[in-house]
């Protein structure tokens, strides 16, 4: 198997005033193509830190960072962004979708930065939308949809793209048990059928134990791993 | 259509994702368009501050362009004498005979003005009696047939209308035309006149021909005070060459009697005249400047607010690959469809009701419209509006730390 995420020795630090707090202290993480890898660990201890860094919505201050094979550190705002729409897909806790737009059109944003015509982003809206069983409500707006709902738009909206690798930053920690159990189920579909390689950053052992490999993360540094036996 | 990095079965979503190229930047406007709506109310409030701004800005300009067409219509080798004491502050009659023998002058011509109501208290009409046959001499702009003129001059209550005017009341040759006079009692102690409509005359440009004209003696033999005064002479010269020193002569004729005159040429007249409201042009660019610079701060303050709300969602925008320029752009395209649509509405309205406005006979000025150069100016400023209103939230959109952002600090 090919690492699709590569981080070495990665260090970051945030002010805070006058101090300057270390989150994470040279870190090391491989991340295989088509794992499905849960990150655990207390509030506070550089969870969302390492996924931003992952999915290149932040920079490391030492250490490179390696993501479906470009070095993230190196590149510009520019690059950044581009890469982004091209290799990752974002599901956050709180679905961030834009409120005054349906599923549909939600969905359709990354596209919006391709070349696809509107056929073409429609035609792939409905094929997403589908596949997170939620076609019959393309016309809805998140405020007309359940949470658990509003979060398949959200995933629907994140593998649009056809990215390399899926982000999840608490994808389940709004939704109630059943809610939360369709979502993992719907990340290991994508995972197991679609291949797609999905980090996930969660407080939940239950949902973490539906990811092939978990991680904790503890002040800063990765202190024990655990494999899933083959399901 | 690219394949995920393990090489694994294709994203059905996602298919021909960058296929075939095709862009067009209206594939933003719905994003743009959801924005503005985020906050329908303040939106709306705003888009009609922005419209009603700028319907003033056009009507203002269409009413100076108005007036400068007016101007330009104006002959400085017609004369106009007026009382030095005040503007139509009433001089004898007499005078005209006196003016006439001023060397030079070749037509003179007083005037009383009747102004009555013509079947509701609200459509006001003026008659401008004067000595028809030396006025139509004087004003050779006015068209009128050598007979219909010859009827009014023998027709004690004859009156010659411009061709706006009887189209728009519906008035043709024939026609009486009863008047209750706000300005001019009769002898017998009534207010109630009747004309009847001998002539039509025409200008170059007919939207202009608005007036009455009667005949002096009529209204003058019938009134029972201010008898065999007027308040103006209209003169007309032989020479225009020499219309600056027969203005002097005329006033030199009255130096020292109790009815001083102040003769101008019809141009510097109106100038005169519209002086003493203040300069048109000074007062229109203060007043549209005013509303503008407190539109500036209003709109300024919608935009500010707009992006400070959403600043999860351009977060999340930069997060899915928008990049910080599109992001900056979007929120310019914001503020620039807001007030470019609201300015271009605003003088349209303003295009729409000036005419409307200027085509009420004695009501305002005949060639008020709102040119083409006023649309481009309005749109400029729509644009100049939306720049210096919308590029602080824009570049803070633009700075804006997606992971700082999505943590909410």
């Amino acid at each position: 198997m090919t690492a699709v995420v590569s981080l070495k020795n990665v260090v970051k630090r945030y002010s805070r005033g006058k101090q300057q707090v270390e989150v994470l202290h040279g870190l090391n993480l491989t991340v295989e193509s088509g794992e499905f890898l849960a990150l655990m660990g207390p509030s506070g201890s550089g969870k969302t830190t390492l996924l931003n860094l992952i999915g290149g919505l932040d920079r490391p201050d030492e250490g490179e960072v390696w993501v479906a094979g470009s070095r993230l550190d190196e590149l510009s705002s520019g690059e950044l962004a581009r890469w982004r729409a091209r290799h990752v897909g974002f599901v956050f806790q709180f679905y961030n979708l834009l409120p005054v737009l349906t599923a549909e059109r939600n969905v359709e944003v990354p596209l919006l930065l391709t070349k696809l015509s509107r056929s073409q982003r429609k035609q792939n809206v409905q094929a997403a939308l589908e596949l997170v069983g939620l076609a019959d409500r393309a016309k809805h707006k998140p405020a007309e949809l359940s949470g658990g709902q509003q979060q398949r738009v959200a995933i629907a909206r994140a593998i649009i793209a056809d990215p390399t690798l899926l982000v999840c930053d608490e994808p389940t920690g709004d939704l109630d048990r059943s809610s939360a159990e369709e979502i993992l189920g719907l990340l290991e579909i994508l995972n197991r059928k679609q291949g797609k390689t999905i980090i996930m950053v969660t407080h939940d052992p239950l949902a973490a134990a539906h990811a092939s490999r978990r991680l904790h993360v503890d002040k800063g540094t990765l202190t024990a791993q655990e494999e899933r036996s083959a399901a | 259509m690219r394949r995920s990095a393990g090489g694994s079965e294709r994203t059905a979503a996602a298919g021909g994702a960058r296929g075939r190229a095709r862009e067009s930047p209206l594939k933003y406007v719905p994003l743009i368009w959801a924005a503005l709506r985020r906050r329908k109310a303040r939106t709306i409030l705003t888009f009609l501050s922005i419209v009603t701004a700028f319907f003033l800005f056009g009507v203002l300009q269409g009413v100076n362009v108005g007036i400068k067409q007016a101007m330009k219509l104006t002959n400085t080798a017609r004369l106009v004498v007026n009382s030095r004491v005040a503007l139509y502050d009433p001089m004898p009659i007499a005078n005209a005979s006196r003016i006439a023998a001023v060397p030079g002058v070749a037509h003179v011509a007083g005037f009383t003005v009747l102004a009555g109501t013509y079947q509701r208290p609200s459509n006001v009409q003026l008659v401008i009696g004067t000595d028809l046959a030396a006025f139509f001499d004087i004003e050779t702009d006015l068209k009128i047939p050598p007979a219909e003129l010859a009827a009014a001059l023998r027709t004690r209550t004859g009156i010659i209308v411009g061709k706006a005017l009887a189209e728009k009341e519906g008035w043709k040759i024939g026609d009486r035309i009863p008047l209750h006079s706000l300005n001019i009692v009769k002898k017998d102690g009534t207010s109630d006149w009747a004309f009847d409509i001998v002539g039509i005359y025409d200008l170059p440009q007919t939207e202009w021909a608005t007036r009455i004209f009667g005949n002096y003696d009529y209204i003058n033999d019938a009134r029972a005070s201010a008898k065999d005064t007027s308040i103006e002479f209209y003169v007309g010269v032989k020479d225009p060459g020499q219309a600056a020193l027969i203005a002097q002569r005329i006033d030199d004729v009255f130096a020292n009697s109790p009815n001083q005159t102040r003769t101008q040429n019809e141009r510097d007249f109106a100038e005169s005249t519209l002086r003493q409201i203040g300069d048109i042009n000074y007062l229109v660019n203060a007043i549209v400047g005013a509303v503008l610079f407190t539109l500036l701060f209003l709109v300024g303050n919608t935009m500010a607010q707009s992006v400070r709300e959403r600043i999860p969602e351009l977060a999340v925008l930069k997060t899915v690959g928008f990049s910080d320029p599109a992001v900056q752009w979007l929120v310019l395209a914001e503020a620039l469809l807001l007030s470019v649509v609201a300015a271009a509405i605003g003088v349209g309205l303003a295009a729409l009701i000036l005419p409307a406005v200027a085509s009420f006979p004695s009501q305002g000025i005949a060639a008020m419209h709102v040119p083409n150069v006023v649309f481009a100016a309005a749109v400029g400023v729509g644009i100049v509006l939306a720049l210096a209103s919308g590029v602080p939230p824009a570049a803070r959109a633009r700075r804006l730390d997606v992971a700082a952002a999505l943590a909410g600090r």
